[in-house]
């Protein structure tokens, strides 16, 4: 059975459709890629997997489980964790303390949770910063404390939405690293991402929505040529 | 500055000072301030450890002061009942307000919060059949423990210190335990921690509650201390402010910071209605002007507050004479 399942989720804000009808399913162990040019319904779609949306139509299940209607607190305790694409660190709070409130969900001592936590800020390579407020780390920095504080959570499927967004060209491969250790270690992710170099190179299958619906979903080489998705992206004139 | 001996040398002390101090303005000063900071505590833990910024916590107080001078006024009970059915009321009250607070954000909580005094305020004020209206409720003194009767101000130092230590140490608890560092990240970004699996929704209506039972249970104690409760005292935009800047001043989410913020507060506030508030002062009000001068100047300057200041400065003191 697949890990994650949306049916017919559709979404619409007022006259606008963010979403319609679209269904995908996620294999455990799979990372699946999400692409679409701006205003596509990717990130409509996040919010609606994780609980902060709620959809007209359809559901999405995890395991089996149905996740619709519950709220996002209780998504994540399904073993649902997610990335913000606009990042949101506790900025008040030091490094360590933000990623054990994502292990405080799993563990009820807190020393566990912290040494938890601790563990997680050295696998993301932020030790040095452990101690630090989060509101002085680089936008490169903040990235792998988001990731670290959702793995925290313990999740089965992992949600990141723009993982190389808005860091410089020298930082991207050390977070593609960090992405493709976790999947080697076995979690199974699904990635929003812009930069098409990157989800082509780290992505077993993609899933291109386009104006809300799903236009394409395969293996990267078969999505990135084809005609529909150039349609989309580079407008007509370019469809060869 | 978490470490717990710079409170246990200040609880200490006003639990001592009963002992050596005779003077009764002092010992009065003494009562007040372990109550206007025990209001402040409680604020706190919506306010500040939870960032349930609320202006209308006189609600809860004036509750819970006319719950004991209504009880044992109409019905002749004992204000201790009083007092519990005032922290339950208040709790109740503090659901509705909680459930608004997972509605509302920013300042419209804010606002919803003032709103909700006022009409607490017209309520007291207006209804005279049951609560003699404008007039207030002098509550009778009957001497005896169970009456809460006492004469004697170093039994009530001793009665708000017990108080205040409860206030305390469930502040200590939430900077220490689980569900603290939870409320914390619901203050820092509610939406981020929904997402970490926090249940943001029934912390902050649990932090709402166990304030709202606390300020209420100082509104009776005050109320049965001073023996009057004057709806537009109780009930006052004043009053709620006071104990948000007591919190403020002393160091939001700290949990000493509130007590030290009342101590000075009140010492500020009496000296300024004894040198201004006399005959023909028309100066009366200047304690006012003197809390918004010193919220400016807090928020402005010193965000931290007086406890987190003085940690910052401890803490960098030691850095540097860590280091070689």
């Amino acid at each position: 059975m697949s890990l994650l399942s949306v049916a017919g989720v559709s979404k619409h804000f007022g006259g606008v459709v963010a979403n319609r009808r679209i269904s995908f399913e996620v294999e455990p162990g799979e990372l699946v890629g999400i692409i679409g040019p701006n205003g596509a319904g990717k990130s409509t779609l996040f919010e609606i997997i994780t609980g902060f949306y709620h959809p007209d139509e359809g559901e999405v299940r995890i395991d089996g489980t149905r996740l619709t209607g519950l709220a996002p607190d209780a998504v994540c305790r399904r073993g649902v964790a997610r990335t913000f694409q606009k990042l949101r660190p506790f900025s008040g709070l030091t490094v360590l303390e933000n990623v054990m409130v994502g292990a405080l969900t799993r563990h009820t001592d807190v020393r566990h949770a912290r040494d938890r936590a601790r563990e997680l800020v050295r696998r993301v390579g932020l030790e040095e910063k452990a101690e630090a407020h989060a509101r002085t780390l680089s936008t490169g920095q903040r990235k792998r404390l988001e990731l670290a504080r959702a793995l925290a959570t313990e999740p089965r499927l992992l949600l990141l939405d723009e993982v190389t967004g808005g860091v410089d060209q020298r930082t991207i491969p050390e977070l593609v690293r960090l992405v493709r250790e976790l999947h080697a270690g076995g979690l199974t992710l699904l990635v929003i991402e812009h930069n098409m170099r990157v989800i082509t190179a780290v992505a077993q299958r993609i899933v291109a929505l386009h104006l809300g619906e799903v236009i394409a979903d395969g293996p990267p080489d078969v999505v990135a040529r084809d005609r529909r998705v150039v349609e989309a992206y580079l407008g007509q004139a370019y469809a060869l | 500055m978490s470490g717990t001996v710079p409170a246990v040398v200040v609880f200490a002390l006003a639990g001592l000072a009963p002992l050596v101090v005779r003077d009764a303005y002092l010992l009065d000063s003494l009562v007040l301030i372990l109550i206007w900071g025990t209001a402040a505590a409680a604020w706190n833990v919506a306010g500040g450890y939870a960032g349930q910024v609320s202006l209308g916590h006189s609600a809860f107080f004036g509750l819970g002061a006319y719950a004991p001078a209504l009880l044992v006024t109409r019905w002749g009970l004992s204000p201790w009942l009083g007092l519990l059915v005032g922290a339950l009321v208040a709790t109740t009250i503090g659901l509705v307000i909680g459930y608004l607070s997972n509605r509302l954000r920013g300042p419209y909580f804010v606002l919803a919060t003032i709103a909700f005094s006022q009409v607490l305020l017209i309520m007291g004020s207006r209804w005279r059949g049951f609560t003699s209206g404008s007039e207030g409720i002098p509550v009778p003194f009957r001497p005896g423990f169970w009456t809460l009767g006492i004469a004697d101000k170093r039994v009530w130092v001793w009665l708000v210190l017990v108080l205040a230590l409860g206030a305390y140490l469930l502040q200590r608890y939430l900077d220490h335990s689980r569900r603290g560092y939870q409320l914390v990240a619901v203050r820092e970004d509610e939406d981020a921690a929904l997402s970490l699996g926090v249940p943001a929704r029934w912390l902050k209506v649990a932090a709402i509650c166990a304030s709202a039972a606390f300020t209420a249970t100082c509104g009776g104690l005050w109320a049965q201390y001073i023996g009057f409760v004057d709806p537009f005292y109780v009930f006052s935009v004043d009053l709620s402010v006071k104990f948000a800047l007591a919190a403020i001043i002393g160091g939001l989410g700290t949990a000493l910071g509130p007590f030290l913020g009342a101590a000075l507060i009140t010492t500020v506030e009496t000296w300024l209605r004894a040198q201004f508030g006399g005959l023909g002062g028309g100066l009366i009000g200047i304690y006012l002007i003197v809390y918004g001068v010193a919220l400016m100047v807090m928020v402005r300057w010193v965000p931290q507050g007086l406890v987190g200041w003085i940690g910052d400065r401890w803490r960098r003191r030691r850095m540097a004479g860590a280091a070689p």
